[in-house]
């Protein structure tokens, strides 16, 4: 009698309302789109999304910790190496679903189907249209040519996009190579590396550099800012795919699996077939200005203006094995 | 001799020494996770020994000091002006200068960042003229300044209160045989208002040492990597935890050793401060000239940590704050008044409990664990966190289902462990000045200690008692990590909006969250303020 008040009096103070219903999101994505998103999957399914967000690595952390208590049931990430991590952890477990395997091309997605990616953004390079002629262009690996030198502005090595572009390169040419190209680029730098990938593109229209290596949706929300700067910013930049005789563009995914010690296994899954549905799907290019992963899916108009490309068809489970190499690389040729 | 140890033992063993030791056993759980943790090296230890961590470490020694001198030249002469002159704006002054604590560190560094862009054609001029190195070397010297200027003028409070509350308790007497043999005020000012005053200054400095040391937002907007982005590095980047929690145990370690010595030196200098007994110091009327020259100094502390990044918000909030201002946003600030201010009178509780027990009982081990349980300060909030989700995980497990892992009780068990600091120091300093030999009187008059607590210390200090409260309340306030990586599911603060809006770039919209943790906080201060003023003046 007492234990049971006990209980009762601690659930009621810890626990939160308890349905039926709902699933609860762990994710590393900030977007506002994805609300809306949320809200949608609700009203057509009747399943409540509760979201904790936080960057991938404390939300891993936090799953290890909870163990099979968590309430953990999707765990979302902005990139394939977190996802790699995750599963090398073991806090996520494998899904069977036709549908996610059918309209997820298999690059994109883990081997043993304990990640799907869900939505895909480039790295590719800006370059100023007055100081560059798109010729001048060709490859990643063109990067570390001394003719670039004091000319490319690039971001932080700890943002985890120059360390899956490093995987790649070193998935490509070996550990070796890839560290001579991580320190030409190093050496090519316009300034030491720092701010976000609009701040890169800022410091090219100021005239810092003549090139900045950035991210596709980047791009697309300094074009498409309220701010008249960087609206200018925008149309003095030129837009460029490398490696498209070769390997092609660098790509990484946004993309979720479902926790291990999930409780709500069958909504968690029609959660992850609904963000690869088409209207899904479709509202990514518009809103966050990601490439769908789905290849029947249309292009927002600024994306199809930037053009058809050939993405680098690596499958990204490598990239993800090869991150912490590319780390180690960064640092040893201090790349900060 | 056994009945003795036992007599002694029962002496010292009663509810207050018994909950104080258990609370400080229990706020120190997560930390001791931590440090048990440090035994394992990493897989990556070595390769970040041979490549990185001295770049962590030169670059933590490079911003300390600077931030340190900076933040001593914004603080120190306002602190002496305030309290030795009479100058128009003065009394404004007396308290505004406290407002820049108000403001979050990551919110001074993004109204601040544009301000390195703006700075690009100087670098390129540069570059024109004298070479590229040149012009690297001018990028840093840009970068690493403006960074610990904005450091500085958000720190430099801590400091400014010690300093003037020091200054304003400096006795007439002192100050007047000085000018007697013949010193003028600046020669008074560094021959006797500086050395009577320096325990006062440490103690601030290290306080600000601290938050630089933890800081993680700022430095990692402008790419200086510190020991704390190292470990953040390690653990996300190198995926290697035990190696982050390494770098983690060193830094503890370094602050500690800070701690200790600032212990140290202040022990030895306490008494200089209360031997001269006269009246306290008049304040003299500067000409015209030297008031403008004294306004000028008030000011730009005041502007560059305050005014102007506060001007700055409200010019974009003007924009979006009927985009920010919806359901959703009043639910945020219930949330952050309710959490900070709950666990804020909850410390500040949990101090008295503390203070009042070692005060009874005088014994070594309750003051070494009480002490100890205030050590979370030191370490920087991520790694409270992993302590804090491995002991509420541990004990999760144990039951078999979800109890205290993301609940309320998680951040605030978490806050508690890396805040009691906050509200401890200044309880215990205050119930020892306040009460004197008061409540002794009355225990040996045979009251209850709860009694005596009640009707004899709780009265005398509840200035104290709510100064350490409105302290802590505007540390919680802006408090980003603990809550981020703990909190329960939907659960939004203002600081954790505004660094959602902030991480996607849309610092508009981040200016509405970001001036309400201000204006609250600052409103604290007012408070805090006002209280500290009638008891010192």
């Amino acid at each position: 009698m007492n234990r049971n008040f006990l209980y009762l009096l601690t659930t009621a103070l810890f626990a939160g309302s308890l349905q039926a219903e709902e699933i609860t999101l762990f994710s590393h994505r900030h977007y506002e789109a994805d609300d809306a998103l949320y809200e949608k999957f609700t009203k057509e399914t009747g399943i409540k999304v509760n979201v904790v967000k936080a960057s991938a690595d404390e939300l891993i952390e936090r799953l290890k910790a909870e163990g099979e208590t968590t309430k953990g049931d999707v765990f979302m990430t902005a990139d394939a190496g977190r996802l790699v991590r995750a599963k090398a952890q073991g806090v996520l477990q494998p899904v069977e679903s036709a549908v996610l395997s059918e309209r997820i091309p298999a690059n994109l997605r883990d081997p043993e189907n304990m990640w799907f990616g869900l939505t895909q953004r480039a790295r590719i390079v800006m370059y100023a249209k007055d100081r560059v002629k798109p010729e001048e262009l060709s490859t990643y690996e063109d990067l570390a040519d001394k003719k670039w030198r004091g000319r490319i502005l690039v971001r932080s090595s700890s943002n985890i996009y120059n360390q899956s572009l490093l995987a790649s390169i070193i998935a490509e040419h070996g550990a070796e190579k890839a560290a001579e190209w991580a320190k030409g680029v190093r050496g090519n730098m316009a300034r030491p590396p720092q701010g976000s990938d609009r701040d890169q593109m800022r410091a090219v229209h100021a005239g810092l550099g003549d090139l900045a290596i950035v991210n596709t949706y980047y791009v697309g929300l300094l074009v498409n800012s309220t701010e008249k700067k960087d609206q200018e910013v925008g149309k003095s930049l030129g837009f460029f795919f490398p490696n498209q005789d070769g390997r092609g563009a660098h790509v990484n995914v946004s993309g979720a699996g479902i926790i291990k010690h999930s409780k709500n296994k069958d909504a968690a899954i029609k959660f992850l077939e609904f963000l690869a549905s088409d209207e899904a799907q479709a509202t990514f290019p518009k809103e966050t200005y990601e490439y769908p992963v789905v290849p029947s899916v249309e292009w927002s108009p600024l994306q199809k203006s930037w053009g058809e490309f050939k993405a680098d068809s690596l499958n990204l489970a490598k990239l993800g094995e090869l991150n912490e190499k590319a780390v180690e690389v960064f640092n040893e040729v201090g790349w900060e | 001799m056994i009945a003795a140890v036992q007599k002694h033992f029962r002496r010292e063993v009663d509810l207050w020494s018994a909950s104080t030791f258990v609370l400080a056993l229990l706020i120190l759980t997560p930390l001791i996770v931590v440090v048990v943790g440090l035994s394992d090296a990493g897989p990556k230890w070595d390769h970040i020994a041979s490549t990185v961590l001295w770049k962590y470490v030169w670059n933590t020694v490079l911003v300390v000091p600077l931030v340190g001198v900076l933040a001593i030249l914004m603080a120190v002469p306002p602190a002496w002006l305030v309290s030795a002159f009479e100058f128009p704006g003065r009394r404004i002054f007396e308290w505004a200068l406290v407002l820049p604590l108000a403001i979050p560190t990551y919110v001074a560094a993004f109204v601040y960042y544009p301000g390195l862009e703006a700075a690009i054609p100087f670098i390129v001029s540069v570059r024109q003229n004298f070479g590229f190195d040149a012009s690297q070397v001018a990028e840093k010297i840009v970068r690493y300044g403006l960074l610990s200027i904005l450091l500085a003028s958000v720190l430099y409070p801590y400091l400014f209160i010690s300093a003037r509350s020091s200054f304003s308790q400096q006795r007439r007497g002192v100050i007047e045989a000085a000018q007697t043999l013949g010193r003028g005020p600046i020669s008074v000012f560094f021959s006797v208002a500086l050395p009577l005053a320096r325990p006062a200054l440490v103690a601030g400095l290290s306080l600000i040492v601290m938050e630089v040391v933890n800081d993680y937002g700022a430095v990692h907007f402008f790419g200086v990597p510190t020991l704390t982005e190292g470990i953040f590095r390690t653990w996300f980047g190198l995926g290697d935890r035990s190696s982050a929690l390494r770098i983690a145990g060193l830094v503890m370690l370094a602050v500690l050793c800070l701690l200790w010595a600032e212990q140290r030196q202040r022990g030895r200098a306490r008494f200089s401060e209360h031997s001269v007994n006269s009246t306290p110091l008049a304040r003299r009327k500067l000409g015209t000239s030297k008031a403008v020259l004294a306004i000028v100094v008030c000011v730009v502390p005041l502007g560059i940590g305050f005014l102007y990044p506060v001007f700055r918000l409200l010019g974009w909030a003007s924009q979006t704050f009927g985009k920010v201002l919806q359901a959703d946003f009043w639910q945020q600030l219930g949330n952050s008044l309710l959490l900070s201010l709950g666990t804020a009178a909850g410390l500040t509780a949990i101090a008295v409990i503390f203070a009042f027990a070692t005060r009874l009982h005088h014994a070594g081990w309750l003051r070494v664990t009480s002490r100890m349980a205030t050590l979370g300060y030191a370490a920087p909030g991520a790694v409270v966190a992993v302590g804090v989700m491995v002991a509420l995980g541990g004990v999760d497990r144990s039951l078999g289902q979800q109890v205290l892992s993301g609940t309320y009780f998680a951040i605030i068990f978490a806050y508690t462990v890396r805040f009691l600091a906050v509200p401890f120091h200044p309880v215990r300093a205050g119930m020892n000045r306040v009460c004197g030999s008061l409540d002794e009187a009355s225990r040996v008059l045979g009251q209850s200690p709860l009694l005596t607590l009640w009707k004899i210390n709780l009265p005398l200090m509840w200035t104290t008692l709510l100064a350490a409260t409105m302290l802590v309340f505007v540390d919680i306030l802006k408090e980003l990590p603990l809550t981020m990586i703990l909190r329960p599911a939907n659960f939004e603060t203002l600081a954790t909006t505004a660094f959602g809006l902030a991480s996607e770039g849309r610092f508009r919209e981040c200016s509405v969250p970001s001036l309400i943790i201000i204006l609250a906080g600052a409103l604290g201060l007012m408070v805090l303020n006002r209280l500290t003023k009638r008891k010192t003046g």
